[in-house]
């Protein structure tokens, strides 16, 4: 049976490597290497498929996000297409035939050298954090500390109230935006560990058709929230009213 | 700290996960969101531009063809005036051609009489001359026999002046 914490696989000094970090690892090399790709076959006219559907969507993103904040499309697209690009990748990841499934024995029970990095609370709750610092520090750098300040603070206690409410939400966002998505991934992982112990042939795709689409719907959702949340925190506050 | 311990919360583990997608995000948006959207923008404005200049040279075209028309145009009656003129030209060259070649053989021709006639009035002189000599002669042979040398001279006097006056 999965456990909510990752399996460490080994140490470095104190850092513990674990089997969700070399997960990450791995996605980190694959997208490494296909940015190193993209950008050696980059042309004025296209000439290839892979930059045709690159550049087809990467605009469907910065459209979006420019239909949502047009003032800072240009600073907010990148954190929300790279937690999409990344979160999509990391939860496909977990469905690559033998990651999850190799590993070694310790004490009778399997630990897998790859494991899905999104059903481990850290990775999921980083992202979150990043995603709230970023917001902050997009929303202060574009309509500035005084304007960023009297969203939270003011001398009219109803708006001073409304301002502490809105700061235990920006609290609940991270929690929120970590729980869903290692909740919705770590259960996936669950259900396929399942599934595929009692039937180990057929019966397991339609519940890998599933993660996938459970994948690329989370990877939408935690983006998509976050260049909201941006799109919001980067409008001034008198403006948003 | 019993939850936290159960979902495998590790400072460490966190914050290299943090900067783990910090690095991506950097080389995601330096090396391929940067590069992309410039080739998107790079390509926006050089179709933008194609557009402009087409609509430039279909209008600088039609502009042309219009010039084109008129120059013919021009050209047309132009050249039709040089033949207008050119006719006119060679009409009254030719005009003035027949009227000098006129008057210049009917000066021939009067040149030609009057000679005609001086000549015809010299050959009558020299001929009336010759017939004086020869009747003169004739007369001083056939009258030395008949009359005196006074009155051979009155005769010969006489029909001299005859001939002069006839």
């Amino acid at each position: 049976m999965l456990s909510f914490a990752p399996e460490t696989i080994f140490h470095i000094g104190s850092f513990p490597v674990t089997n969700t970090f070399l997960d990450t690892l791995l996605v980190d090399a694959l997208i490494i290497s296909g940015v190193i790709y993209v950008s050696k076959i980059m042309n004025l006219v296209p000439n290839n498929l892979l930059q045709n559907l690159l550049e087809y969507i990467i605009e469907i993103f910065y459209g979006l996000t420019e239909s949502i904040s047009e003032h800072a499309a240009g600073k907010i697209f990148p954190y929300f297409m790279s937690f999409f690009l990344f979160i999509l990748l990391i939860n496909w990841s977990s469905l690559i035939p033998g990651v999850g499934t190799l590993g070694f024995y310790e004490k009778g029970k399997l630990i897998p050298l790859f494991r899905g990095s999104t059903s481990d609370l850290n990775m999921t709750l980083g992202l979150a954090l990043i995603s709230l610092v970023a917001t902050h520090a997009l929303s202060i750098k574009t309509v500035g500390i005084k304007n960023y300040l009297s969203r939270y603070f003011s001398f009219n206690p109803i708006n001073l109230y409304v301002g502490i409410l809105e700061i235990v939400s920006e609290i609940t966002k991270v929690v929120s935006l970590s729980f869903r998505l290692f909740g919705n991934i770590f259960a996936g992982e669950v259900v396929l560990v399942t599934i595929s112990s009692i039937f180990a042939f057929v019966v397991p795709l339609p519940f890998l058709m599933l993660e996938i689409i459970v994948g690329l719907v989370q990877a939408l959702v935690f983006s998509m929230l976050t260049m909201v949340g941006m799109a919001i925190l980067t409008t001034a506050h008198n403006e948003s009213h | 700290m019993e939850i936290i311990k159960n979902f495998g919360l590790n400072p460490v583990l966190l914050g290299a996960q943090i900067v783990n997608f910090l690095i991506i995000l950097f080389i995601l948006k330096k090396f391929l969101y940067k590069p992309v959207l410039n080739t998107l923008q790079k390509r926006q404005s050089t179709i933008k531009n194609g557009l402009k200049q087409a609509e430039e040279a279909r209008e600088k075209l039609e502009k042309v063809v219009i010039e084109e028309k008129e120059i013919l145009k021009q050209a047309q009656l132009q050249s039709r005036k040089i033949i207008e003129d050119a006719k006119e030209e060679a009409l009254d060259v030719s005009r003035k051609i027949n009227e000098n070649a006129k008057t210049q053989t009917e000066k021939l021709l009067n040149d030609a009489r009057e000679q005609i006639a001086r000549e015809t009035i010299g050959a009558e002189k020299k001929l009336a001359l010759s017939t004086s000599k020869l009747a003169v002669a004739f007369l001083e042979k056939t009258v030395k026999e008949l009359f005196s040398a006074k009155e051979q001279g009155e005769v010969i006097a006489h029909a001299l002046k005859k001939i002069n006056t006839s």
